[in-house]
């Protein structure tokens, strides 16, 4: 890495420069004359709240978008907005690697680069699997990735796999680093210990001279990374730190343009711990909503786990530990092979089946890690998606009361801050922030007895996840118990009274208090120490 | 989809609301409601731009507006009407059922055969013509929902297998004694105009459009169309609710044979194919109006009348036999291509 005090950057440093760029989508302006300055041999992060323009501005350079004015500079070229596309962008050097690897997981890595680059053909024609793989071999060595090439992409872990379409896209770069390398949310899917490994990677690739523009937003993996900061809020670039040193606070206060520290924005926003209510879960607290004991089954091995009326408890671990597991156990989608999960507070009457319409019926709620493929529909209004845990209250025998579900679905858009066009805008138009927050609306208009959250702010941009802490918090205020699985530590700090830890399919350490601290909860989440319990279930499954 | 027509108009609610409080909740603009509104009316616009078309032109003014012709055209196309209903069932849940032309034929063939071959009764015959269908219908829900089967190739197959059941059971001749006079001549009567069977057609579509758009039921059919997953974790009995269109769909095939028979007085040993395509086309054209991008009731029988009048201005005008097929064909891949652009426009824009 340079010297981070070479203000400003000299006109030769510069490989990439975007200036006054505007795009319009019908009466949204989603980039108003925005600039972007990117110096070689650097990491710089775009960054800002979901509806900034920041993934307009990586699809303009992709070509995917064509922006209505600015210019775009590149290479010693230089284009007008209307000129630019995605042929100019990759003559110029820009290589995309988007949050969707574009990987075939089937197929071994050397065919993945294959399919992208071409296949070395032999004389007669036919694929030289020599050549390839000699190549891709060289490549996988460049970029430290320890797989042969006929491996297939499915069996690398997830962090390689980043790491195969990072070299995949810059297979044709020469040593003179030519290349500008624009990474769109590497890490958003990925936990913990695997973005950590994937960042360490692409920063050794800086500081052998590549030049990385990276979107992201997970604030703290940004600041561990990047030289640079451009930050957008509505379209505009309202920050450019060139080798400044800013701490998280500072790009917040810049995404939502509130200087200082603000409510509703600050550390809870960002994760930072804050305040947790502290009741200690005594034994003769509240009454005990979910009693989980013994529970086997999949990664799980005997895990036991109390949550009380009002109580939020937080459920960590590395991935494979079972947090994901555990909740859809108690949800009735996952059948333990051994083990109880009793609810206790349901509606008197109500169906205490262990199936997920018997658990949606005795007020269990659950809120998806995979918000686009298990919570959401696409497709379908958003009156639709907040409809679909309360249909059969607005049917009549002459059809639905259609009038009173709109207006329902109005007002729990306002009540929940949901930007969305209207009631009847389809729900991907919405942004990922406030998909979440239907999501969770559509649940809480229930009133749950128990909600169950996996990884409720992935993927969600810093306003909106101040919202949905605060959501929670006053979900819990009213009595509802709350069980969220998550593998960011300071969020679990931040919103939980107390958390566990599972590792091998166990509950290995319990946090509270002052105890609760993300620090902590890193160690005992990684510790590799064997977990003292009752002996694993006999017949239980890997 | 729950709305019809004039409903869809009106998304904001006007009182109720508070006024001063900033709502995040914009109201659609004019411009596009219009739009909206020309997208779901396109089709019936269509529709009504072609009967004024061959109701002026020369060569078919004559014969195309006159009541004899609409009495005949909605005759004849009542069949593939009810068996286009059918086909939207499953597709809306996002299942192919390739079969319902083939059991449309086999419950055509079955009915007339066992008043002929077995001297069953009319009632009894057309019982277990419709309940066959409704029983084909589950194993296919079955094959498709329990063991997972690809519904294209599991509902071909059957299509297949029951085109040669067809042929085996009568012998490749067509069934035209022994069936009881009192259903062509149900087929043949008149109501107030109109063919009867347009009738049974008028209150399928009511009641399709009921359950699709007016019931939980209907509504959790579209949340599986959409997403699966999460409809199975929204509490929807995923499987349970595939399996019924499967079987709804079956045994409204069944009617469709035995009004198929009522209609041609005999049975042919055919396999359905030829009903089976202006049905699908039919449906997707459907997809494209009343609520855009989605298969509904409405819109499908705006659809069926679509192609149906087309196709007979054309033949009334004198073009030759293969007009038909031809914008039959040509109608389907408009739609397709144009719920496909429907489905698009709707999609995903994030900041």
């Amino acid at each position: 890495m340079t010297s981070t005090e070479s203000l400003p950057a000299s006109a030769t440093d510069v490989v990439l420069r975007i200036a006054g760029m505007t795009k319009r989508f019908g009466a949204t302006l989603a980039l108003d004359a925005a600039d972007l300055t990117l110096r070689q041999g650097t990491v710089h992060a775009l960054v800002g709240g979901n509806g900034c323009g920041k993934s307009t501005t990586i699809k303009v350079l992709a070509g995917v978008h064509r922006a209505d004015a600015g210019r775009i500079e590149m290479a010693g070229s230089s284009w007008s907005a209307a000129e630019y596309d995605a042929r100019a962008g990759r003559a110029a050097g820009l290589r995309f690697v988007h949050q969707d690897l574009g990987l075939f997981p089937e197929l071994s890595i050397a065919e993945n680069v294959a399919l992208d680059a071409g296949y070395p053909r032999g004389a007669t024609g036919r694929v030289s699997w020599t050549a390839l793989h000699r190549r891709v071999a060289g490549l996988l060595a460049d970029y430290e990735i320890d797989a042969s090439p006929a491996t297939p992409v499915a069996a690398l872990r997830p962090a390689q796999r980043t790491l195969v379409a990072i070299a995949r896209a810059l297979q044709d770069q020469e040593d003179d680093r030519h290349l500008v390398l624009v990474l769109d949310e590497p890490t958003a899917t990925l936990p913990q210990h695997e973005s950590q490994l994937l960042l360490d990677a692409v920063r050794r690739r800086a500081d052998h001279g590549q030049t990385v523009l990276m979107v992201s937003h997970r604030m703290p993996e940004v600041l561990s990374v990047s030289d640079d900061f451009t930050v957008f809020r509505d379209g505009r670039s309202v920050a450019s730190l060139v080798g400044a040193r800013p701490t998280e606070r500072d790009l917040v206060a810049h995404m939502t343009g509130i200087a200082g520290n603000p409510p509703g924005t600050g550390p809870a926003a960002t994760g930072d711990a804050s305040a947790a209510s502290g009741t200690p879960a005594g034994t003769d607290g509240p009454e005990v909503v979910l009693d989980v004991s013994g529970v086997s089954g999949g990664p799980l091995r005997g895990v036991d786990l109390q949550v009380r009326r009002g109580e939020i408890v937080g459920v960590t671990g590395l991935v494979g530990s079972g947090r994901t597991s555990l909740l859809k156990t108690v949800f009735g989608e996952h059948t333990p092979i051994a083990g109880s999960v009793r609810i206790a507070a349901g509606p008197p009457g109500a169906s205490t089946a262990a199936t997920v319409a018997g658990r949606i019926a005795g007020g269990v709620a659950y809120v998806p890690e995979d918000r686009g493929g298990e919570a959401a529909f696409a497709d379908l209004t958003v009156r639709d998606n907040l409809s679909a845990t309360v249909v059969r209250r607005y049917w009549r025998p002459w059809g639905m009361a259609a009038r009173r579900e709109r207006v329902d679905a109005a007002a729990l858009l306002r009540s929940h801050t949901i930007k969305a066009p209207s009631t009847e805008a389809p729900f991907a138009a919405l942004s990922g922030g406030n998909q979440q927050k239907a999501i969770l609306a559509r649940w809480l208009r229930r009133e749950p007895a128990l909600l169950l959250l996996d990884e409720p702010t992935q993927g969600v941009d810093v306003m909106s996840r101040a919202d949905i802490y605060r959501i929670v918090r006053e979900t819990a205020g009213r009595g509802c118990a709350v069980l969220v699985a998550s593998s960011d530590q300071l969020e679990l700090c931040g919103l939980c009274d107390r958390v566990l830890v599972l590792r091998d399919g166990r509950v290995a350490a319990e946090l509270s208090g002052p105890e609760l601290t993300a620090d902590r909860l890193t160690a005992l989440t990684q510790s590799t120490e064997p977990v003292a319990g009752p002996a694993p279930a006999p017949g239980e499954r890997r | 989809m729950t709305l019809t027509n004039t409903e869809h108009l009106d998304t904001s609610d006007g009182n109720g609301s508070d006024a001063s409080a900033p709502s995040p909740v914009a109201a659609p603009t004019p411009s596009s409601r219009l739009k909206g509104f020309a997208e779901r009316n396109a089709l019936l616009a269509l529709l009504l731009a072609v009967i004024t078309f061959f109701a002026v032109y020369p060569e078919s003014s004559a014969t195309f507006f006159t009541s004899q012709n609409a009495s005949v055209l909605l005759g004849n196309q009542s069949v593939v009407a009810l068996l286009a209903l059918a086909v939207i069932l499953p597709l809306v849940t996002g299942y192919f059922d390739f079969s319902l032309g083939a059991i449309a034929a086999t419950s055509s063939v079955l009915t007339a055969g066992l008043m002929s071959f077995h001297d069953l009764p009319l009632g009894l015959a057309v019982a277990v013509g419709v309940g066959v269908g409704a029983v084909i219908g589950g194993i296919n829900g079955l094959l498709v929902t329990r063991f997972g089967l690809n519904s294209f190739v599991t509902t071909l197959g059957m299509a297949t297998l029951l085109g040669g059941l067809i042929q085996w059971y009568t012998g490749g001749q067509t069934i035209l004694a022994g069936i009881d006079p009192a259903l062509p001549r149900f087929g043949g009567s008149t109501w107030l105009g109109l063919p009867r069977v347009v009738f049974v057609v008028l209150i399928t579509t009511v009641a399709l459009w009921y359950l699709l758009a007016q019931t939980p039921f209907g509504r959790s059919l579209y949340a599986i169309g959409s997403n699966p997953r999460s409809a199975r974790l929204v509490g929807i009995r995923v499987e349970r609710s595939v399996w019924t269109t499967f079987v709804l769909a079956g045994a409204l095939a069944g009617v469709t044979g035995v009004l198929q028979l009522a209609r041609a007085g005999s049975a042919t040993a055919d396999n359905g194919t030829s009903l089976l395509f202006p049905a699908l086309a039919a449906a997707f054209l459907g997809a494209t109006a009343v609520v855009p991008g989605f298969f509904n009731a409405v819109g499908t029988i705006i659809g069926v009348l679509f192609v149906s009048v087309a196709v007979s201005g054309l033949t009334l005008s004198g073009a030759s036999a293969w007009a038909s097929p031809v914008f039959n064909g040509a109608a389907l891949l408009v739609a397709v291509g144009l719920s496909h652009y429907l489905g698009r426009h709707r999609g995903v824009r994030t900041g």
